[in-house]
């Protein structure tokens, strides 16, 4: 029985900090609890039943998915090569390693915020760079013009973490045994043959955990969206975690807003564990 | 004959009432200290606009108000976007951590109903402030400080959109200042084609929680009302509406490319360098034009002026200046120091401190009194400034108020949704419709009833809509 009674203390912390709030967040979204007023009374299934007939939730629904969709498999590509191009020692290897880094330290919305002015259209520099190839003044819109709107901010997505899918990868590939890569070479395997047949199966389990970490992020994706454009123009850009903020502390609706996180928690979990499935690494 | 008994009675009473008099001529502000008094040595916390705006109580009122009382005031600065929900958290949580509070007009409805404000009359009443209460310019004064019969806050800031326009422009050009919004246009279109790219005709903050406000205010010029009175339908999609939107992304090429994206600075900026011959704004732009206090060092981010004597003062076209946001103070249900901190706004609301406090260049508190608009020290403070403080007392009289319902923000978020869609080149009428429908469902959801009440209190209100 002792050694129950050791990890009690740790048992009690994690149900606090973890199954604690989902309990709460699950009784909350059976209430009716609207900051505005007192009413606490219990509403049954009332908010699941509103989600399905939400529109703009589902909407950011969507366009969460499109910001993974196409961020994810960017930030991969860009890190993996960046990863493949480090991997080798070089001299100045470790400085450039840093500098890559230094994005992924930036708080997100500080980025927002910084890429923001990087877009405005009267003194962002984009513009100023744009002008000057194009030989006329430029005053695009970046963050105004459904046409802009999203390419501008999977640049700055883009931008902040591909340099920790390149970290990542980097640990990754400096972990393939050289002896394969030896043999491989003397066998006369051609660069693509390498990567494929030896350099990938190796980093595999790596790279499950970086899309999986990156993929989970970008369901969440907040802060850069919310520094450049709020959501805008009106809930084009609207993530769901922007949609499920503005609920609950901007219009007030606590249970709906439960509703709404009991939702992703679902929808992630499912994902994560599907993934995991997929990925052979849930053992 | 008056026996001496009598004589000596009527002497006696005159003599008290001498020496009742100081006590009776004693000022809202003198009586508020008097009663802190017996306060000195506890701390008042009070919530403000974080920024500028806190300069005051930070800067000038807080330690003023030691001074004199003995009691500390704790300063919490929250920006504008969030001060709703923090006093309305913070009275959820019941934690007392707030004791006055500054409340934009438009919400009190909302946080009264909630029981996050304290009714103040019993101690308006208590320490003798109806008198100087009343002499708050009317409009502010019968709008902005009740929510049914019941005081929850004094209206302390004259906020109203202002027209800016280059005196000296538009006389070179043998223009005359608009006061339609077809005149507006066609005045603007002419000065940009003269002068851009080295001048606009004009710019506005273009940001949506900006726009909406003037898109209120174009609404009702135009004659639009919000609901429809009986069913509480929203007709914010009626002719109205999709004309003044419609108009107003039409004003946008005239204006300097990129404006669309707009705030209160990027705005302001561009008028005091010239860049724009016409602007509307909030009061301060008229005092920064001026150079009036751009030397002190907390307005050093304000671009230097290079329109000062040049600027005249008007009545935005229409004539009817929406009266945006503004702050009234309140004292919070929660806080366990109430009466201190009802004294401390009392004294800050007073006809001698707030004439102090709207002249302070820095801290963004505009003329909310008939004795600020006549204030000879004011008009003395730079040499437009009597004509500038006439158009605030002209706009406090034509001005419109704010939408205020059971759930405000929730209108006003799918309006800011609409203005950012208007920018991205939808259709007025598309957007418009999909503003109104949104209106209806939060219609629906707080109660058509309850709502329709809110908004006959609202539309029933003297300013709320263009007197015919």
């Amino acid at each position: 029985m002792f050694q129950y009674w050791l990890i009690w203390p740790a048992v009690l912390v994690i149900l606090l900090i973890g199954l604690f709030p989902i309990l709460y967040t699950l009784m909350v979204s059976f209430q009716n609890i609207n900051m505005l007023e007192e009413d606490r009374s219990f509403s049954g299934f009332m908010h699941y039943a509103a989600l399905f007939r939400d529109l703009r939730l589902w909407q950011a629904l969507g366009h969460t998915l499109i910001f993974t969709c196409i961020a994810l498999p960017l930030e991969l590509l860009l890190g993996l090569a960046m990863a493949l191009l480090f991997v080798d020692r070089m001299p100045g290897r470790q400085v450039f390693v840093a500098l890559l880094v230094l994005p992924t330290v930036i708080s997100p919305i500080i980025a927002g915020a910084t890429w923001r002015l990087l877009f405005d259209n009267r003194f962002g520099p984009i513009n100023q760079i744009l002008g000057w190839l194009t030989g006329e003044p430029q005053a695009v819109l970046w963050l105004v013009n459904p046409n802009f709107v999203y390419p501008a901010i999977l640049l700055a997505e883009i931008w902040q973490w591909t340099p920790f899918m390149f970290l990542l990868l980097l640990a990754g590939l400096a972990n393939v045994d050289p002896s394969q890569l030896e043999a491989a070479e003397i066998d006369g395997a051609g660069w693509w043959r390498t990567f494929f047949q030896i350099v990938l199966p190796a980093i595999r389990p790596v790279l499950a955990i970086a899309l999986l970490i990156r993929g989970l992020d970008l369901f969440r994706l907040f802060d850069v969206v919310w520094a450049l454009t709020k959501g805008g123009p009106g809930t084009m850009t609207e993530t769901i975690s922007i949609y499920a903020y503005v609920q609950g502390f901007q219009q007030f609706e606590t249970s709906y807003t439960a509703a709404i996180a009991v939702l992703i928690i679902v929808l992630l979990s499912i994902l994560v564990v599907a993934a995991l499935k997929r990925m052979e690494i849930a053992r | 004959m008056i026996s001496r008994r009598a004589v000596n009675g009527g002497l006696a009473v005159l003599a008290a009432l001498a020496l009742a008099g100081p006590a009776f001529a004693q000022s809202a502000a003198d009586k508020a200290v008097e009663a802190a008094k017996q306060y000195s040595g506890t701390t008042i916390t009070i919530v403000w606009e974080a920024g500028l705006q806190s300069l005051d109580p930070l800067n000038f009122s807080g330690p003023k108000w030691k001074e004199l009382t003995g009691i500390d005031v704790k300063v919490v600065e929250v920006p504008t976007a969030e001060m709703f929900t923090k006093i309305l958290q913070e009275h959820r949580a019941g934690t007392g951590a707030y004791d006055a509070l500054n409340v934009i007009p438009s919400w009190m409805s909302d946080l009264a109903r909630a029981g996050a404000l304290e009714p103040l009359d019993a101690y308006v009443d208590k320490y003798g402030y109806r008198d100087e209460l009343q002499e708050i310019a009317p409009v502010y004064r019968d709008n902005q400080m009740k929510v049914g019969d019941t005081i929850y806050g004094f209206p302390d800031d004259g906020d109203v959109f202002v027209f800016y326009y280059r005196k000296d422009i538009l006389e070179e050009n043998g223009l005359k200042v608009p006061t339609t919004w077809a005149e507006f246009a066609e005045t603007a279109q002419k000065l940009t084609d003269k002068y851009a790219p080295e001048m606009y005709g004009a710019a506005f903050f273009r940001d949506a929680p900006y726009a909406q406000f003037m898109f209120q205010e174009r609404f009702r010029v135009e004659g639009g009302k919000f609901f429809d009175p009986e069913t509480m339908k929203a007709t914010v999609n009626s002719e109205a509406g999709v004309k003044a939107f419609t108009e107003m992304r039409a004003e946008n090429k005239f204006m300097p490319p990129g404006v669309e994206t707009w705030g209160f600075v990027e705005n302001l900026a561009a008028f005091l360098a010239g860049d724009t011959a016409m602007t509307l704004s909030w009061p301060p732009y008229g005092r920064w034009a001026a150079g009036y206090g751009t030397d002190q060092e907390a307005l050093n981010w304000v671009p230097k002026s290079t329109v000062a004597g040049k600027v005249g003062y008007a009545l935005p076209p229409g004539g009817h200046p929406q009266l945006a946001a503004g702050f009234s103070l309140s004292v919070s249900a929660s806080s366990k120091n109430k009466e201190a901190a009802y004294l401390f706004i009392q004294w800050l609301n007073s006809k001698d401190i707030s004439l102090q406090r709207v002249q302070l260049p820095y801290a963004l508190r505009d003329p909310f009194r008939a004795s600020h608009f006549e204030s000879a020290e004011y008009k003395s403070r730079w040499p437009e400034a009597p004509e500038y403080l006439s158009a605030l007392q002209q706009g406090a009289v034509s001005g419109l108020l704010d939408l205020s319902l059971i759930q405000t923000d929730k209108y006003e978020e799918a309006l800011r949704q609409g203005i950012s869609r208007l920018w991205a080149g939808e259709d007025p009428k598309a957007i418009l419709d999909d503003v109104a429908a949104q209106w209806d469902a939060v219609t629906e959801k707080v109660g058509v009833e309850e709502q329709k009440a809110a908004y006959a209190d609202w539309a029933g209100k003297p300013n709320a809509y263009p007197s015919k």
